[in-house]
């Protein structure tokens, strides 16, 4: 095992609402690393991910995370949370916002980051746009970009590469390598195994109430052995 | 058994409810009232009244008054109705917007999905206090404190605008979608920066038809709470009451009638700029005026 420090470690989790969903999880993320979660629908993955951001309690042990620096994790769910009525400046800034110290030159800094997070997206000419007029895969990028202005160290992302066509995939894989060369750690939920085979360095498969931990070539093999 | 229940079955059961309860109602009126014969010839006293003391609308209310000497070239800006409308509008303006910060700072803290119950109990609490005196009592209540005039005027307003539009805010702050505020409970940011930066725009159509709603309300109670000398148009309404001067009070009610429709006009044409396109229609000036206005820039860019 490394010595490396992780960022997040699950100890003896159990995931659920009122019944556990995940029982006894027991899990470390180191920096840089990108999880994928698997699993069918239902199973708990979500759960699993709101478990983690702090919105649902663990029904039994304990969720550490281990990020020093303000707004240091990012979440994009399913429905992307973005806020709808305000522009995709507002969106992407409140990324900024959640992650800059009070400062003397805090507005620079936030509209810095927001240049460049909309410039990686290639969504520059969409700022004053209100959010509710753009189609899927353009919320898609605002919500990437709203991570990529805040510089977690842990994003949490549930499908958010799915609804995008190739091109855009690739547009928000080439971005969030930024982020990685920062050395931000990924969990995401995906369904699509050629994203996971794109963009994944570990696999976290559900099945049977259980979270079984893969290296890629372990998982992949695992495939080859199911067929 | 479930067509039936569902079906014609239910609206037996229902149309049985709503004649039960129209026939408590009569019940209970007719335990109200002793005296039946009072209706007899009521409608003849009306028209009387109307023919008599009411009609046709002594519209000197718009002219100058005799004193102070009016130094205006337009006469209308010295008149009664002026004079006391514009107090009015005033009166409800700033207790409008004192109000809507008021009962933002409050609401926020009263939302459930916001903060937990302990902390949103005591703020309900303090919101349904404020809402349960009506802007009548609270006016009387300010004249005895800081005696007669606008000011009392304008607390009054503030106090009620607090508690009716903290509840009102607190509810859409509430029906708000949860994502985005799960977003940034997850990333971090503080209760202030969620309600300025998330909550107040996913909900700013909500907010701004409730403030111009309660502008609305308030024009309309700014009259009453002039009846207690707080100040504005009730204070001539109640003069001429009470001097016999039924005309004159219909001017100025006719007058107060045209305010409210122009605010509701407003209303509509302020909300049409931040709703989502069709959700409300501009009206077909305003359309004709910003296109015009879009065509006179042009040229003078072009130029």
């Amino acid at each position: 095992m490394s010595t490396q420090q992780p960022v997040l470690e699950l100890k003896n989790v159990d995931i659920g609402y009122n019944d556990a969903l995940v029982n006894n999880v027991i899990a470390r993320v180191l920096p840089g690393e990108i999880i994928a979660v698997l699993g069918p629908s239902g199973i708990g993955k979500t759960t699993l991910i709101r478990t983690i951001a702090g919105l649902v309690e663990p029904l039994q042990g304990e969720v550490t995370l281990h990020t020093k620096k303000k707004g240091g994790l990012g979440y994009i769910p399913q429905r992307l949370g973005l806020v709808r009525h305000a522009s995709v400046r507002h969106n992407v800034a409140l990324g900024a916002k959640a992650s800059i110290s009070f400062s003397k030159t805090m507005f620079e800094e936030r509209r810095n980051r927001v240049d460049e997070a909309v410039k990686a997206l290639g969504i520059e000419d969409k700022l004053k746009e209100p959010v509710r007029r753009l189609s899927g895969g353009q919320l898609r990028r605002v919500a990437t970009a709203r991570a990529l202005a805040q510089r977690p160290q842990l994003l949490l992302a549930d499908e958010f590469l799915s609804e995008l066509d190739h091109k855009n995939v690739e547009i928000v894989i080439e971005a969030v390598q930024q982020l990685l060369e920062d050395g931000t750690s990924i969990i995401m939920v995906e369904h699509h195994e050629e994203n996971v085979r794109l963009f994944a360095t570990r696999i976290w498969v559900i099945e049977d109430n259980q979270l079984h931990d893969y290296s890629l070539e372990e998982w992949e093999q695992s495939l080859e052995e199911e067929e | 058994m479930g067509t039936i229940l569902g079906g014609r079955g239910m609206r037996g059961g229902w149309i049985l409810a709503v004649l039960s309860l129209l026939i408590l109602a009569w019940l209970v009126l007719n335990d109200l009232v002793d005296d039946w014969g009072r209706l007899e010839g009521g409608m003849d006293n009306l028209v009387i009244f109307v023919e008599e003391s009411m009609w046709p609308p002594n519209w000197s209310v718009l002219e100058a008054q005799s004193y102070p000497v009016c130094e205006n070239d337009i006469e209308l800006f010295c008149s009664v109705g002026y004079l006391g409308m514009m107090e009015t509008i005033k009166i409800a303006f700033v207790s409008t917007m004192l109000g809507f910060i008021g009962a933002l700072c409050l609401s926020s803290l009263a939302a459930r999905n916001l903060v937990p119950l302990y902390v949103a109990l005591p703020f309900r609490f303090i919101l349904a206090a404020a809402r349960s005196l009506p802007s009548l009592i609270w006016a009387i209540l300010f004249v005895i404190i800081i005696g007669f005039g606008p000011l009392a005027g304008v607390l009054a307003m503030t106090f009620y605008t607090v508690g009716y539009l903290g509840k009102l805010q607190y509810e859409a702050f509430e029906g708000m979608p949860s994502d985005c505020l799960e977003v940034s409970r997850a990333m971090g940011l503080s209760h202030p920066s969620t309600v300025v930066s998330v909550v107040i725009p996913e909900t700013g159509n909500h907010l701004l038809s409730q403030l111009m709603f309660m502008f609305e309300y308030n024009v309309r109670h700014g009259t009453v709470i002039g009846i207690v000398g707080a100040g504005g148009i009730g204070y001539y309404i109640t003069t001429y009451l009470k001097f016999l001067q039924y005309d004159k009070v219909l001017a100025l009610l006719i007058i107060i009638f045209f305010v409210v429709v122009i605010i509701d006009l407003l209303s509509l044409m302020i909300r049409s700029f931040v709703t989502d396109e069709g959700d409300v229609r501009r009206p077909t000036w305003l359309r004709g005026m910003i296109k015009l206005w879009k065509k006179r820039r042009a040229s003078t860019d072009a130029e």
